[in-house]
């Protein structure tokens, strides 16, 4: 199912091809791009953009979508630096407090969304700002200096330690590559959601426990945004303010690329990983031709938009 | 029969097709069809599905365009660029698809366009409720609420609304795509009044059907389409020789012989003492509160009738738990179960099973492969710690393809791109993979082209007799007639009539629903 050449499959390899043929251009607009030093490092960068695209890939293929990521990240990379104190003793109890913590949040979207009938939109990015007050007002607004504190050594380490000469992350990443794509395609879980993202009603009548799935869905994206958070306290070392503002646009720009339907039940988790390759690499690209900030935002827009029209044109056929 | 009027002159026809072709990515769907309709007939096409007839009238009535061909309105040639540019041209069609705006009320759908106005020229909104009350009254429709919002009318009010909304603008060709699909006999009745009236004012009048009394009731002319391009237009035909031409082969008897239900069959299923919600007859509501019970035997075929609106759909859904019913005691082979949710109905005792009507919108998932719409209620079966077992799925996926017949490439084919029959197998099949025993059958030969309802017919007597209980309801009297052991006539959700043979035929269904309706309008 996962190889046949279906317009699905398609687009995964579009966005693939996309992602290789910028890693070529970068290579001529800046010898060295393309060398093994750098695809790394743009992979490394990639790969918290993928985490947090497998949480909003889960519930874009039921047709919601989750606007909490930006908070529900910075939340758990201020959660993990405060909780552990930096210490590796505390590092594991840090890490199950801040991903309980994300699927929690997720929950609680997943609930309102399901019982009460509130829009995904409004749910999630209600939830967004009730996080961001909560991690705002708990933390002190992170404006002492002694409250100001940073990764355990030990994640920091699991961030950047190399094994088998690629960075812990990005292994990390590829076992969440295959474990998500396998769910999708070869479970009853993988089932249930497509079923929903086409047709809950169908799937309700054909027996598919549609609240629980969906509660579950958001949950997921609670916890992988938390994992984003906490890999990226690891890469820099200290939890910001704001640090999760650039990856909601780019969670779900990377889902569009990968050929995710925007509207639910099309798709797979393998595009939306060849979709953050490929927008990190965009941004290489024009990082190293010096594009000032706006421009690069305008290109992102041009390029989402873009895909929105060819692969909204392919499904009205 | 007379022979085929080929040589019917075309200036005559006030629309007229001519060498007409329409493909759809790589299916074609018309090859070079013709046709012709004149002023003040009634023309039926008639045709299986997939033979062109609603493409047809598609490029008729200006929604799409023809690849290839022409149309003429009084013999000039004429192309249009919308249906309103066809409507101009006094072309008004009613399609298939329902394209009522749900979040409107009646009265704005139906004024749509004509509002009533001020001097100001903006909407007089309080008087669009008593104009478009005047314009139904006028059309003789007195139960559908103008104030009510589309989204809230049954199916057959909204099919009434959308008929009206296109004869109130008094079109000189009028196309009719199954206007009567989703009516029970009573609408037909109200629609073919209409039709007649704009037949002797001298309106041409297009329309499809599948079924075969009421073509034969009001059409002056019927053409045959098959694989896309007309057979022949004949004066009179009987039904026999049309299914022939419609499939191409012969069809023996359209209803199989049922098998007897044996007389020590215990029963299957089991509903006491239930209430149903429905707007009952001309919207009055239903009274019938912990009044409807019945017992439906394993091997039987147990049809409900009655017009719409009462209380059919909500028992269908409420016996699986889809509402649940509000109200009622269901036994499921002699125990008693409580029903709150589809997977409770799947899983209890006997299995129960329900095909619903719509097809697309609440049976299949259309973008979804066959094998995941046949397997997706037993999937708990075949999963081991939640991991599809993929050979034993694709085994069981096979087997019910080559048991039902279902005509497709592989089970790896998305659904939505078999034909209607074979997507409504496939609905059957899951439930046969599921071993479910009870069938709740809601309307299921809707929109179905003969050919196709007669292997359902066939499908629906091998699997009473396999001893499976049927709960069968249709808006097709003859149907129910012909292929049940017993039908249950339902009126203001109580049952009113209980008809076995001899007495069961399609007149005595009628009449027993329709006699507290008649009641209804005289008082």
């Amino acid at each position: 199912m996962l190889f046949r050449f279906s317009p699905d499959s398609l687009r995964i390899l579009a966005a693939y091809a996309a992602a290789v043929a910028l890693f070529v251009i970068g290579a001529f607009v800046h010898p060295g791009f393309a060398s093994f030093p750098s695809v790394t490092a743009i992979l490394l960068v990639a790969s918290f953009v993928g985490l947090v695209a497998a949480g909003q890939c889960f519930v874009i293929l039921i047709g919601g979508i989750d606007l909490s990521v930006p908070w529900v990240l910075n939340a758990a990379a201020i959660l993990l630096a405060t909780s552990s104190l930096g210490q590796n003793s505390r590092a594991l109890y840090a890490i199950a407090l801040t991903l309980g913590m994300g699927a929690l949040v997720g929950l609680a979207n997943g609930i309102v969304i399901v019982w009460f009938a509130v829009p995904a939109v409004v749910m999630t990015l209600a939830m967004n700002g009730i996080v961001e007050g909560l991690a705002l007002g708990l933390s002190g607004g992170m404006t002492c200096s002694a409250c100001a504190s940073y990764a355990p050594p030990v994640v920091a380490a699991a961030v950047h330690g190399v094994f088998l000469g690629v960075p812990a992350a990005l292994w990390l990443w590829l076992v969440v590559i295959v474990v998500v794509s396998f769910v999708l395609s070869f479970t009853r879980f993988g089932r249930a959601t497509y079923a929903i993202g086409n047709n809950p009603r169908a799937a309700f009548l054909a027996g598919v426990n549609v609240n629980l799935t969906t509660i579950f869905l958001y949950a997921l994206s609670g916890l992988f945004s938390a994992l984003a958070g906490i890999l990226l306290v690891g890469f820099g070392g200290q939890a910001s303010l704001g640090m999760g503002d650039p990856y909601l646009f780019q969670s779900i720009a990377a889902v569009v690329i990968g050929g995710v339907s925007i509207l639910g039940g099309r798709g797979n988790y393998l595009g939306a990983a060849a979709g953050a390759v490929s927008l990190t690499a965009l941004v290489s690209v024009l990082l190293a031709l010096n594009m000032p900030e706006y421009g690069r935002s305008i290109i992102y827009g041009v390029v989402i938009l873009a895909l929105l029209l060819l692969y909204g044109r392919e499904q009205r056929e | 029969m007379s022979a085929a009027a080929a040589a019917e002159p075309q200036a005559a026809a006030a629309i007229a097709a001519r060498g007409v072709s329409k493909a759809f990515g790589g299916v074609q769907a018309l090859r070079s069809a013709s046709f012709a309709a004149s002023g003040g007939e009634v023309h039926a096409l008639v045709g299986e599905n997939g033979a062109g007839k609603s493409t047809l009238i598609k490029i008729l009535g200006g929604r799409i365009p023809a690849d290839a061909g022409s149309i003429l309105l009084d013999g000039r040639p004429v192309r249009f660029g919308g249906t309103a540019e066809a409507a101009r041209h006094g072309v008004g069609t009613v399609f298939q698809e329902l394209t009522l705006l749900p979040w409107m009320s009646v009265a704005e759908n139906l004024l749509l366009g004509r509002e009533p106005r001020s001097a100001l020229g903006l909407i007089r909104r309080s008087a669009l409720a008593p104009e478009a009350e005047a314009v139904l009254a006028g059309l003789g429709i007195h139960h559908i609420d103008p104030r009510a919002l589309a989204a809230e009318v049954s199916l057959a009010e909204r099919q009434i609304i959308e008929i009206a909304r296109v004869v109130i603008r008094r079109p000189r060709i009028l196309l009719l795509d199954e206007p009567t699909s989703s009516l029970v006999e009573r609408e037909v009745e109200w629609l073919f009044a209409r039709i007649r009236d704009l037949r002797s004012a001298g309106t041409a009048i297009v329309f499809t059907s599948h079924r075969w009394n009421e073509i034969t009731s009001i059409a002056d002319r019927i053409t045959i389409f098959r694989n896309g391009a007309e057979v022949g237009t004949y004066t009179a035909i009987d039904e026999g020789e049309a299914i022939t031409l419609m499939t191409g082969r012969r069809v023996e008897a359209l209803y199989p012989k049922l098998p007897p239900v044996p007389a020590d069959a215990p029963p299957a299923l089991k509903l006491a003492q239930a209430s149903l919600d429905g707007a009952g007859i001309n919207g009055a509501g239903i009274d019938g509160a912990g009044a409807l019970s019945f017992s439906l035997a394993a091997g039987e075929i147990l049809g409900i009738g009655g017009l719409a609106g009462q209380g059919h759909r909500e028992l269908f859904l409420g016996l699986f738990g889809a509402p649940p019913l509000k109200q009622g005691k269901i036994s499921v082979g002699g125990r008693p179960t409580r029903i709150a949710h589809p997977a409770d109905a799947i899983r209890a005792g006997l299995g129960i099973a329900l095909v619903p009507e719509d097809r697309k919108s609440e049976g299949l998932l259309l973008p979804l492969s066959v094998r995941d719409n046949l397997t997706l209620p037993i999937l708990g079966r075949l999963s081991q710690f939640g991991v599809i077992r993929g050979a034993v799925e694709r085994r069981m996926s096979r087997d019910i393809i080559s048991r039902l017949a279902i005509v497709t490439p592989g089970p790896a084919q998305p659904v939505g791109t078999l034909s209607g029959g074979n997507q409504q197998k496939v609905l059957v099949g899951r439930w046969l993979l599921a071993e479910s025993r009870i069938l709740l059958l809601y309307d299921v030969t809707r929109g179905v082209d003969v050919a196709t309802k007669h292997e359902i017919y066939e499908l629906m007597a091998r699997l009473a007799g396999e001893g499976r209980a049927i709960l069968f309801y249709s808006s097709d009297t003859e149907e129910l007639a012909h292929l049940c052991h017993r039908v249950l006539v339902l009126r203001g959700g109580r049952i009113a009539a209980e008809l076995a043979p001899p007495a069961l035929d399609a007149e005595a269904i009628v009449a027993a629903a329709m006699r507290e309706a008649d009641e209804a309008h005289a008082g």
